[in-house]
């Protein structure tokens, strides 16, 4: 079934005089439970893409459905709306609220629901423990590491178990082991709950996790690469290859 | 790149930073010069001119520097610490902290000084508009003229000039003391750095309350007799001031934060968007919030005080006068009564006359009395009273063995206290009685002639005979009090004949018009300049804070770009705000409120005869146009949420 479906979307910036395309047209559809990677040069406007896709920005032309529902022309209460309840969202920039704590910061997408206290901490310190966050709960943004800020902001992003998870290069600031761990979380939510992922990255061992790679380049769709039944090393070989291809250097062997 | 083309880059690029700075500049600047064009103003003049008072205005023009001066410093502040990011650069790529400072001085100059400039453009313009109104308030009739006085322009230049010197002094201070790191972070670093509840912040927060209860306390003894050298008050006075802003500083500091934290803490984390928005956010910023609260608490109650205790003497005006001089005219002089009177009737003004027979005597009034009365010829517990019979007064009407007193200001009132009954001894040359007192009444019934501040006596017919027949000669007055009244629309007639009728406007004879004009005039100035004060107080403070949440705004965006990303409507973001905002101008408000309700309390009574009407007056006025730059933050912030996605 598909979650999410977007046609011929098109996105610029500027105005008349400065206008620059960065979207040019890009068909995408997501299915529910599915975990898709795009990936593409800095630049070649992934962010921009998941934007329009997760209802953040508008698109110039195009359409975009989720679950059958067209987003483009609604109102923007409506969109918020929606956001609020199935989405969540991890940033490129961590986007801390700099006045919260870290507890409050993850709690912030519960308090819209009408979650109760209890309940409410009942997943806060299961998805810090899981995330290793636990300790820096009651301390600042600007008192923890770049790191202990990416993983406070994926804890939000899964805290109200959205149906669509927007990621954008969740694992950069990471060492390989705290990136793996949040890989790891990210794809059991995943495989239990069926919840779809849609991520930006440049780090092809992490787009490895995913079920499906899109490479992005002038704004455009260059190619679609499937996991299907292949082990991750090998997926990870051909997402090596094809980033090679894309960056114009050769991979070898 | 050289200097000049950076400074030149820079002004054009910071040309969004620098507009709130050029707005706090023109607008002191044309308020001063507006002022000071007044007291370079030809009827300023202490012997030709139709307004006196000069000394005052001078003064005044010292305090409007004052607060114009400090004013200006914060919104440099602010402004400059806006701009941190810019020096750290500057700093960054190996410019030393002089030249910087260099570069940012001359930026500055081009500014403040072009700013100057337009500002004593607007002050001319509006000087006449205040002109007119200070003839107005004083009741003057005469055409406001609109000149520009060299003088008042070099007197403004000259003292901007010393301002933009401590303000330069300030910055240097600041680059110097900045590393680079610490300018890059200026922006993000929290100010509240405690956690946990601690049992000191509580017991700083109750002394800050005890301090404001104690000033509270002692304002109150302040005219109750407990001080009575002018030594002595001044330093009650002092300590009454310290108390209760040090009171306010730490109740802010104490109090605020730690039934903040308290919310927060009983939350455990689980804070709703309106939470999120206004307690994190003030707590975020407490240290530096408490000062400035604290200031404008200060500020704002020392406005509504100062205007309160004006215009309670300006107001007071025709209640004084209507107390010294109850008809329109008084007279104790049969003669001047009849020439008067016979004047009218030539010009064929209606009138009616009153006359009252008068007769002093001793009355024991110490039974009655509460607390001291030593403002009034107390000896003894005895006091000599005009007295009238009830037969004149045809509104009282008194009993055989009782007695009342009449016509007593709210102001005597809080000096000399008179139970509500009671039994008073009156005492003749030869005789005494010992009467029922019945309280106290409000008309007034004699002139100020007769009274001399005290209430007037009514007695039955029957007593006020016996009295006569038995007279203390030595108090009597030798007159009656006679009082003409005519229609309203006849009055500045009437008093322009009561003016031009040679002798009669002896001591004694008086009009109420006359009195009330000149109870105005002398009034008017004060009150003209108390208001101008007020005003500016209340406009910086306004702007001041008005200032100081757009930064917080502006700092804050991204967290409403977050918000709003996460699914928060700006509807919702708007309702956290307006709880902020009604938090940041509220709570300085209604603490200053208070505070200057106190002050008024203490010592009203030296300004005027009536307290509640003006006060509240002069507080809804306030608190109203304090409001709008509430409503002006939000609106800001409204933008800055619209912008943030
Ligand atoms: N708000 C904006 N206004 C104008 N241009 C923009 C805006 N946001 C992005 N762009 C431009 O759009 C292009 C794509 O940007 P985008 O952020 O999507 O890149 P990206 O693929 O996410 O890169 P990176 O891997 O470095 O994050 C860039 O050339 C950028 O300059
Ligand atoms: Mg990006």
């Amino acid at each position: 079934m598909t979650v999410l479906e977007a046609n011929k979307i098109h996105k610029s910036y500027g105005n008349k005089f400065t206008r620059q395309e960065v979207l040019k047209g890009i068909d995408v559809s997501i299915d529910k439970g599915e975990f898709l990677t795009i990936m593409g040069a800095s630049g070649s406007g992934k962010t921009t893409l998941l934007n329009v896709l997760s209802s953040i920005d508008r698109v110039s032309h195009g359409t975009i459905h989720i679950e059958g529902k067209e987003l483009t022309g609604r109102k923007e209460k409506q969109l918020a709306e929606f956001r609020k309840h199935h989405l969540g969202f991890i940033f490129q920039e961590y986007n801390l609220l700099d006045t919260l704590t870290v507890k409050e910061n993850i709690l912030l997408p519960l308090s819209i629901t009408n979650a109760s206290k209890k309940e409410a901490n009942a997943k806060f310190t299961s998805v810090a423990s899981e995330l290793g966050i636990e300790d820096v709960q009651h301390k600042y943004p600007n008192e923890i590491s770049g790191g202990q800020k990416q993983r406070t902001s994926a804890a939000r992003a899964f805290i109200h178990e959205p149906s669509i998870i927007f990621a954008d290069e969740p694992t950069g600031a990471l060492d390989s082991k705290s990136a793996s761990d949040l890989l790891d979380k990210m794809s059991e939510l995943n495989q239990k709950r069926k919840a779809t992922i849609v991520m930006v990255t440049h780090d092809p061992v992490a787009a490895s996790y995913s079920s499906r790679v899109i490479f992005i380049k002038d704004g455009q769709i260059y190619t679609r690469l499937y996991k299907g039944d292949q082990t991750r090393s090998s997926f990870l070989k051909d997402i090596m290859k094809t980033q090679g291809v894309l960056g114009g250097v050769q991979y070898e062997h | 790149m050289n200097t000049n083309q950076l400074i030149l880059r820079n002004l054009h690029k910071n040309i969004k930073n620098y507009y709130l700075y050029v707005f706090a500049l023109i607008f002191s600047t044309a308020l001063y010069f507006a002022f000071v064009t007044l007291q370079y103003d030809p009827a300023m003049d202490e012997t030709t001119g139709s307004i006196k008072g000069a000394a005052a205005v001078r003064v005044a023009s010292v305090l409007l520097i004052a607060i114009v001066a400090i004013f200006l410093i914060y919104a440099n502040n602010l402004f400059i610490k806006r701009r941190s990011k810019e020096i750290g650069l500057f700093q960054l790529i190996g410019m030393t902290k002089n030249r910087i400072f260099l570069i940012l001085s001359m930026e500055n100059f081009l500014v403040y000084f072009g700013s100057l400039l337009i500002g004593t453009l607007f002050g001319f313009a509006v000087s006449k508009l205040i002109m007119m109104i200070l003839f107005k308030i004083m009741g003057i009739d005469q055409v406001a003229s609109l000149s520009f006085s060299i003088a008042a322009f070099l007197q403004t230049v000259g003292v901007f000039t010393a301002v933009y010197l401590i303000i330069m002094l300030v910055n240097y201070l600041y680059i110097s003391r900045q590393t680079i790191l610490s300018l890059f972070h200026i922006k993000s670093k929290t100010e509240a750095r405690e956690k946990r509840i601690s049992i000191f912040e509580v017991v700083i927060g109750l002394f800050g309350i005890g301090l404001i209860a104690l000033g509270y306390y002692v304002s109150s003894r302040l005219f109750s007799g407990d001080f009575t050298s002018i030594q002595e008050l001044f330093t009650v006075m002092l300590f009454i001031l310290v108390s209760v802003i040090i009171g306010t500083y730490l109740f802010y500091k104490g109090s605020v934060r730690f039934l903040a934290n308290l919310i927060r803490k009983n939350k455990g984390g689980y804070l709703n968007i309106n939470q999120v928005l206004s307690l994190s956010s003030i707590m975020f910023r407490m240290k530096s919030n408490a000062l400035l609260l604290t200031i404008i608490t200060t500020v704002s109650a020392l406005a509504i005080g100062l205007l309160s205790l004006s215009y309670i003497s300006y107001y007071s005006a025709g209640k004084t006068a209507e107390s010294n001089t109850p008809a329109d005219f008084s007279f104790v002089n049969e003669e001047d009564l009849s020439v008067f009177t016979s004047a009218l009737k030539e010009e064929g003004i209606p009138f009616n006359k009153e006359t009252i027979k008068v007769l002093v005597a001793k009355v024991k009034i110490d039974d009655i009395v509460n607390g001291s009365a030593a403002s009034l010829p107390v000896e003894d517990g005895v006091l000599p009273m005009p007295i009238v019979s009830d037969a004149s007064i045809p509104k009282l009407n008194v009993g055989e063995n009782q007695i009342l007193f009449t016509g007593y200001s709210d102001a005597m009132k809080q000096i000399v206290q008179f139970s509500s009954s009671g039994t008073i001894v009156l005492h003749t040359a030869t005789q005494s009685f010992k009467q029922q007192y019945m309280g106290l009444a409000k008309e007034d019934v004699l002139s100020g002639y007769f009274t001399k501040g005290r209430p007037t006596v009514v007695v039955d017919k029957a007593l006020f005979e016996k009295i006569a027949q038995d007279l203390n000669k030595e108090l009597q007055f030798n007159a009656d009090y006679a009082g003409i009244n005519v229609q309203d629309e006849d009055i500045k007639i009437a008093n322009d004949i009561f003016q031009s009728l040679e002798g009669i406007q002896r001591s004694g004879n008086s009009s109420q018009f006359a009195l009330l004009n000149r109870q105005k005039e002398n009034m008017g100035l004060i009150m003209f300049i108390v208001g101008f004060l007020g005003l500016t107080f209340l406009i910086t403070s306004g702007c001041i804070l008005y200032f100081k949440q757009m930064d917080e705004g502006d700092e804050e965006r991204p967290n409403y770009t977050i918000l709003r990303k996460l699914g928060y409507t700006r509807g919702d973001l708007l309702k956290g705000i307006q709880g902020k905002q009604v938090f940041n101008f509220g709570i300085p408000l209604i603490i200053g409120l208070f505070h200057s309700y106190f002050a008024v309390q203490s010592g009203w009574f030296l300004f005027g005869t009536e307290l509640w009407a003006p006060m509240f007056i002069v507080m809804g006025l306030y608190a109203g146009l304090y409001s709008i730059f509430g409503v002006l933050s939000v609106l800001y912030y409204k933008k800055v949420i619209r912008h943030s996605l």
